[in-house]
């Protein structure tokens, strides 16, 4: 039964008359703290007494003096003691008095001063609202900590212009990352002009990325999206079968829908497929499907296999007609893109090679001259006829052997293999050429002399004359036979191009190559080797294309994209993607000054100035691209014009997210009125208007501050509006705005129902964001908050000690306590838990058996107890943070113990105390029970230190570091146990656990007290007693347990009216809670 | 009340609030008008945790001046400062609070707070100068420091006490600088008038004004520091757009003879006081402030003194409270001799600096140099170690030992009572501050 609770149940009966606990304390504790002036340790209890109504003002002391009895701390043992029964009895005495006050206004809201966004607030506000994280600087808002020991204690935060002036930097540099184009109003992280660039082209990137497909096209690029060509021929397939697979009426769209693409993309393949009459080699994937097998037992998966091949297919014959080398794997090779255009089909009919391999000394090096056919269509068999091949040989350094003639460096067999002089279909050629079909590969072995380095081999290859003219094949010369491999072969395409029968071949691949293309867009920001857009010359390492690299950069290449794949929603958004890439720099003047160069034109620089009278008074194909300039421009500017009045809702939008309330009409007039202001008095253009517009949003008051409307009525409370309590829900749980969810549900009026209350608080919890709770609740009431950027350790002293390590012990006790806050963990397990999180570089620092493979981020270990780890007596940063840079402080732990885990503090040290004798200093020389005989040998120091040392000794085994230690570093044995005020032995920190099991109620009691002080910015009244000792009831009930109690609180929910004070209030005043709608 | 529906001139609005500004800015135009010759310049560098008083002391005059050992970097500059011995705050000496009760307070001899809830000290001699006579130049005063503000309790008072000597009012300290490149930018600005922070400023102060009706009269305390701060940087705009039109004494130089510092808070500590002690030099050459104080250390810091050599450990714990050991208390007096370096470097920039008239930068300028409490281990506040250096433009006579304690009269050696000296000479003359009435004798 909690202790407290006791007399409150029994307050109906008179336990004691006033005098009678007064006598008690007159007799034993005035001797020392009767002195109003200087009483010991501060605490008066004359002043105390004198005011029996100031009782609940000082309930704090006042619950002091009664843990001081009780527990036998007070009176120091050298005086005269009361007698148990006295002691108890006053206080109880002093219980019931507390409880009376209680009672007389319980769950008063108390007053509660407007909070200002703390440093740690403001910086995940902002993240919530621009979805990133922007870094600033951790003492940015200048905190002050007050209350309860939290920063977000409204009375002892300022304001001041300095301080202002940093709100007002930050929000223009916020409002520098918006970007403000042709969509929607949105950020980057990325500020200013380069932000919108890279926004525009990232946004490009992404809607390629998750709607296009590419096999390998040009430098390093790698293949991506090609499934959809097998989903696309499955869906294809199963709505051509769509009656025997018993979903007659199923629609494209919904088969689309199935595979995740888009209808546009499923029609345009079906459309591919039932043409009437394709041409190769689109032929061959119609045939290909055509013979997919019909629906049945197994069909299926036979289906998606083949679907699977198919696509492949489709991707891979062309290779045919490259010389991918590596490319395909993403390495080295030809650097050519691999689409099927004009260019990469353009074919002759003779190709001279010259062919260079090293050729080491006397080694022989096998060649490979290859034929391979790229229309198996073709009616006539041609040959290639290899004429005039010479060797000639190189040393090392380069320096040239004489030509050799081929014929002398091969034996008698491949001579006569190769048939010189002969066709392979028996006509006549040179005596020096010889001749191979399609589809042949010719090796021939060539041994080098022994100075050579290199070898050269010059041949020319001719494809033979034919009827139809429609033969083409791809010549390769190699040293090698796989050609996947390794550096692109010399090749080439031998065809006739003045033929029909070629041009047919030619308008087939075309055709396949727009409707079945190898990728569905070029990439927005062409590599050097990728096509360029006319009129820039394309051929590769020309000035003019080196030019277009520089100045333009982007290129729009994704018709097919476009046309064939995406749904509409996602073409606007893609245009307007586009529309920001060209008017991120001077897109249209650019080129518009190239073409007027190119054309010799002389225009005047600026598309915006150029009339359609002029344009069409351009010679004929600068014309063309000048009328291509100022559509493109003027459906840019179109797209942004339009967008202006969507970026102003939008900013509206954004201010009622950021002051966490809908806006009255009136305050959306004025921010209007300020943009128009701003475009027509300052004279800023709309980015620039919209960014101002940010700024004031950023820092009004109702951003920076977290201001409750005051209740009309002169007395009692009132509770919050929704929008209020889902703020301060947000910010108790987040440190941050209400997210969507929240804000719907303040909207729709939930908060005021307990139950959606609790369900909301549920939700928030287990967030990943509930981890800033962590991190600020925890971090500052155990004092580890900011221990990332701590210098206190000396690190000449402890080397290991890394940044690193810092960073992970940090990491360790925020994520430790993420765990309790998220997975809703019992509270008592914050103390027994036995796991840790760690990583690596961490484990390595304590030297944890359990193996952790993870190098940065923190690994949940459990069963850490053996290896002196678990709960927050044993976290590195605390351990850390409460040593000096050289050394343990004992005091300090001890301290820490009283005061941020059993709320206990002593009072200060008197001032003239100066440092204990110096013999206490030299803490590595001493033992501990030296050190603690000295502080208590003098009476000064033992009334605290007696009560201080004994917690702060136990943690000996802790180094300054965190880590565990057998000794000190002389080799001496380290004692790390220590007789606390009570008499008991506390040893090590499994003493210190069970001594805070025995003391559980205290222990609760202040986490609780913290808590409800963190949630409500205020410090505690009498009258949050019963809360707290509703929240105190034991260590196994779960977290959100005393979350819930706190959010459902009366003090939680309601307001205080207009300047009242507590006693004015009456209890019929008072509405209970959950009884509102 | 101003309508709301009519924007009208921000002005008026002002007008309409009830603000009392108007007086000491017009107060200050006056004088900067009438400004003939080199303005007068004050400046306070704090160290924090005291000194050893057996290395603390001086005898003689002028350059036969001897010194105790924590005071030999000043040997270069005998004749340029004077010791002042004994000088004290009454509320500091009887707090019970033995660092925080006794350092806020330094430069206003107030009572300091114990009461969590409430932090209050009282406005600071520096703030009260700036808040007087600071619209004589763009920046009204400076507060540097090295250190950021802590975020702890220290016995369960706020670590904000221990982080500024400088207080605006008696809740509020001024905002501390810790950033070389920002105090720059401030210092520098870009002389546009900033017509678009304006707007927003405007802006947001006629919406701050509608919101006063519906929130509770704390809250509306706590809006009034916000507006006050809106009009405050207001004033600084106005004011630095109009630089440059006074007739008479003109500053040296009118643009930085030094670069940018780089963004963020320098690593090295050395470095890092060397940029803002520089940077002092900056605004006043520039007559950019009149006003300046600039902590070295946070109280109670643990600032890492490995960088001085032969040093080891921190400046609190393992160095002011040297338990008289020999090998830390020698430490000790490093530390001190460092702080005691960089008021002499300040002082030998400043003595270069020729401002016409034959009078340097120094010569116009009254600097103080000294900590809160005297014996750092027993945090003695029965004194207070300090140095005043400058000749005041002719109103101090540098180079003696100014004992106050010899008399043994208590009231007659109140930190205050220089405070009421040093004001005098900046033109702002009170009847009382702090825990006094009396100007220092003999000054």
């Amino acid at each position: 039964m909690n202790r407290r609770l006791y007399p409150f149940l029994l307050s109906g009966l008179s336990l004691f008359a006033a005098t009678e606990g007064s006598a008690v304390l007159k007799q034993y504790c005035f001797t020392c703290h009767g002195n109003a002036a200087s009483p010991a340790g501060g605490v008066s209890l004359t002043k105390l007494t004198a005011q029996p109504a100031s009782m609940a003002t000082h309930f704090q002391q006042w619950e002091r003096v009664a843990v001081a009895l009780e527990q036998k701390r007070m009176p120091p043992s050298k005086l005269p003691q009361p007698g148990d029964t006295e002691r108890t009895q006053t206080a109880q005495w002093i219980r019931a008095k507390l409880s009376e006050s209680a009672r007389k206004n319980p769950g008063d809201p108390g007053r509660v001063t407007v909070r200002r966004l703390t440093s740690g607030e403001y910086a995940y506000s902002v993240r919530d609202l621009i979805g990133f994280d922007l870094k600033f600087d951790s003492d940015f808002g200048s905190d002050a900590v007050g209350g309860e020991g939290f920063t977000n204690f409204g009375d002892v935060q300022y304001m001041q212009d300095a301080k202002l002036e940093r709100y007002l930097e930050a929000a223009k540099r916020i409002a520098n990352h918006a970007v403000i184009g042709s969509g929607p109003l949105t950020f980057y992280q990325d500020p200013g002009k380069t932000g919108f660039e890279l926004s525009a082209i990232n946004r490009i990137h992404s809607i390629y990325r998750t709607h296009g497909f590419r096999s390998v096209s040009a430098e390093g690029g790698r293949p991506f999206g090609l499934e959809r060509y097998a989903k696309a021929f499955y869906a294809a397939w199963r709505y051509k079968h769509r009656q025997a697979l018993g979903e007659p009426t199923v629609t494209i769209d919904a088969l689309s829908a199935r595979e995740g693409l888009s209808t546009r993309f499923v029609q345009h393949v079906l459309n591919v497929i039932e043409q009437p009459a394709p041409t190769y080699p689109t032929t061959e994937i119609v045939t290909r499907f055509q013979a997919l097998p019909a629906p049945g037992p197994g069909a299926d998966a036979k289906v998606r296999a083949a679907t699977a091949e198919l696509q492949k297919y489709l991707i891979n014959w062309t290779r045919v007609l490259f010389a991918a080398g590596e490319l395909a794997a993403g390495g080295q090779g030809d650097e050519r893109a691999l689409v099927l255009t004009e260019e990469s089909l353009a074919a002759k009919p003779s190709n001279s090679f010259r062919f260079l391999w090293r050729g080491r000394p006397k080694q022989t090096t096998k060649l490979y001259l290859t034929a391979t056919s790229a229309n198996p269509n073709a009616k006539d068999k041609a040959l290639v006829i290899w004429k005039n091949p010479v060797v000639r040989f190189r040393k090392a350094d380069r320096s040239a052997a004489p030509e050799q003639p081929f014929m002398t460096l091969l034996d008698q067999k491949t001579i006569e293999r190769l048939s010189f002089g002969k066709r392979a279909d028996g006509g006549p050629i040179d005596p020096t050429d010889f001749s191979s079909e399609a589809g042949q590969t010719i090796t021939i072995d060539i041994a080098s002399p022994a100075d050579a380095g290199f070898g050269e081999l010059t041949i020319e290859a001719a494809l033979s004359e034919g009827a139809a003219g429609d033969a083409v094949l791809r010549c390769t010369v190699a040293d090698r036979e796989d050609l996947s491999k390794g550096r692109p072969p010399g090749y080439t395409l031998l065809g006739r191009p003045d033929r029909e029968g070629f041009k047919t071949w030619k308008a087939g691949l075309l055709d396949f190559a727009a409707n079945l293309p190898q990728t569905s867009h070029g990439e927005p920001t062409p590599a050097d080797r990728d096509p360029i857009p006319p009129p820039y010359e394309n051929a590769y390492n020309q000035p003019e294309r080196d030019l277009y690299h520089t100045s333009v950069k982007y290129y729009r290449n994704d018709r097919f994209l476009v046309e064939k794949m995406l749904d509409d929603a996602t073409r606007v958004k893609l245009d307007q993607a586009w529309a920001d890439l060209y008017s991120s720099f001077e897109y249209h003047d650019t080129i518009l000054s190239f073409v007027s160069d190119k054309y010799k034109l002389n225009l005047k620089p600026g598309i915006a100035t150029l009339t359609r009278a002029q344009i069409d008074a351009l010679p004929g194909e600068a014309k063309k691209f000048a009328q291509i300039l100022r559509a493109e421009y003027e459906s840019t500017r179109n797209a942004q014009l339009t967008a202006q009045p969507v970026h102003l809702d939008d900013s509206l939008r954004f201010a009622e997210k950021a002051w966490r309330r809908p806006l009255s009409a009136g305050e959306k007039d004025k921010l209007r009125a300020f943009y128009t202001k701003s475009r027509e008095v300052s004279i800023l253009d709309h980015a620039q208007a919209v960014r101002l517009l940010l700024t004031r949003i950023l820092v009004s008051p109702a951003f920076l501050y977290r201001f409750e409307q005051q209740p009309a009525q002169t007395a009692g409370a009132k509770a919050l509006s929704g929008w209020e309590l889902a703020s301060r829900l947000s910010y108790f749980l987040w440190s941050s705005v209400p997210d969507d969810e929240l804000t719907r549900a303040a909207r729709a009026g939930e908060l005021s129902n307990p139950e959606h209350l609790a369900r909301q608080t549920k939700r928030m919890l287990a967030d990943p964001k509930a981890r800033r709770f962590a991190t600020e609740f925890f971090g500052q009431w155990l004092g580890f908050y900011r221990f990332d950027e701590s210098r206190s350790v000396d690190t000449s002293r402890f080397p290991e000690f890394t940044d690193e390590v810092k960073l992970a012990m940090y990491d360790e006790a925020v994520s430790f306590f993420e765990h309790i806050v998220r997975q809703d963990r019992p509270v008592g397990e914050m103390l027994s838990a036995d796991y840790t999180f760690l990583n690596a570089p961490l484990a390595k620092h304590y030297g944890v058996k359990q193996p952790v493979t993870s190098k940065v981020t923190m690994e949940m270990v459990k069963g850490v107890t053996a290896s002196q780890r678990g709960g927050m007596l044993r976290l590195g940063a605390v351990l850390t943070a409460t040593s000096a840079p050289l050394r343990t402080s004992p005091v300090k732990r001890g301290d820490w113990m009283l005061r941020r885990v059993l709320g206990t503090p002593t009072p200060p040290p008197p001032a003239d105390a100066g440092s204990i004798p110096a013999d206490d200093k030299a803490f590595g020389g001493q033992s501990v029970h030296e050190r603690l005989a000295s502080h208590q040998r003098n009476p000064t120091c033992a009334a605290c230190h007696s009560k201080i040392d004994p917690l702060g000794f136990p943690f000996e085994h802790f180094d300054a570091v965190g880590r565990w230690r057998e000794q000190y570093q002389d080799g001496k044995p380290i004692l790390d146990s220590a007789k606390s005020g009570d008499g008991a032995e506390i040893a090590g920190i499994e003493g210190l656990l069970s001594y805070l099991k025995k003391n559980e109620n205290q222990v609760l009691q202040n986490f609780s007290h913290k808590l409800l002080g963190y949630a409500l910015g205020r410090t505690m009244l009498v009258s949050d007693l019963p809360l707290i000792d509703k929240m105190s009831q034991n260590g196994e009930a779960n977290f959100s347990k005393l979350i819930q109690e706190v959010v459902t609180s009366r003090q939680f929910r309601y307001r205080r009216s207009a300047d009242e004070t507590a006693a004015t209030v009456t209890a019929k005043n008072i509405t209970k809670p959950g009884a509102t709608k | 009340m101003i309508k709301q529906d009519k924007p009208s001139s921000r002005r008026d609005f002002l007008r309409g609030a009830g603000v009392a500004l108007a007086l000491p800015w017009l107060e200050s135009r006056a004088v900067a008008a009438a400004a003939s010759k080199p303005p007068l310049r004050l400046g306070v560098l704090y160290f924090s945790n005291g000194v050893e008083p057996a290395h603390w002391w001086a005898k003689g005059a002028g350059a036969s001046m001897e010194m105790g050992p924590a005071l030999e970097p000043m040997r270069a500059h005998l004749g340029d400062f004077s010791f002042l011995k004994g000088l004290y705050n009454q509320q500091a000496f009887i707090s019970t609070s033995p660092h925080l009760g006794r350092m806020p307070n330094m430069l206003s001899g107030a009572t300091v707070s114990l009461d969590p809830n409430d932090i209050r000290v009282g406005t600071s001699f520096d703030q009260l100068l700036a808040q007087r006579i600071g619209g004589q130049s763009a920046v009204p005063s400076l507060a540097l420091g090295i250190e950021p503000n802590e975020l702890r309790l220290e016995d369960g008072l706020s670590m904000i006490y221990g982080s500024a000597i400088s207080w605006a009012t008696p809740t509020k300290p001024a905002t501390k600088e810790i950033y070389p490149s920002r105090t720059f930018d401030l210092l520098v600005g870009d002389g546009s008038g900033r017509p678009l922070d304006r707007s927003v400023l405007d802006s947001v102060l006629a919406e701050s004004h509608e919101l006063q009706g519906r929130i509770s009269r704390g809250d509306r305390h706590k809006l009034d520091e916000y507006l006050e701060s809106i009009r405050d940087i207001e004033k600084r705009i106005e004011h630095s757009a109009k630089q440059g039109t006074l007739e008479g004494w003109r500053p040296t130089i009118e643009k930085p003879n030094m670069p940018r510092p780089a963004e963020g808070v320098p690593q090295d500590i050395p470095q890092h006081m060397k940029l803002m002690l520089d940077l002092i030099v900056l605004a006043f050459q520039m007559d950019k402030t009149r006003i300046v104080t600039c902590m070295l250390n946070n109280d109670l810091s643990q600032m890492n003194f490995k960088f001085v050599e032969g040093v080891k450990g921190a400046l609190h714990l393992d160095l002011t409270h040297n338990g008289k050991l020999a090998a830390t208390e020698a430490m000790y007096l490093k530390t001190n001799q460092y702080h005691i370096q960089q008021f002499a470097y300040l002082i030998d920039h400043m003595k270069k600096i020729d401002e016409g008239g034959g009078t340097t930068l120094l010569d116009n300028s009254m600097m103080i140099g000294g900590s809160n409490l005297f014996d750092g281990d027993t945090h003695g506040a029965d004194q207070m170690p300090l140095l005043l250096a400058g000749k005041g433009g002719g109103t101090l006579q540098p180079g003696r030992v100014l004992d106050y304690l010899a008399s043994g009269n208590n009231d007659k050696r109140r930190a205050c009572s220089l405070y009421l000296s040093l004001m005098d000479r900046m033109g702002v003359k009170l009847d009382r501050f702090g825990d006094t009435g009396d100007r220092l004798t003999d000054l």
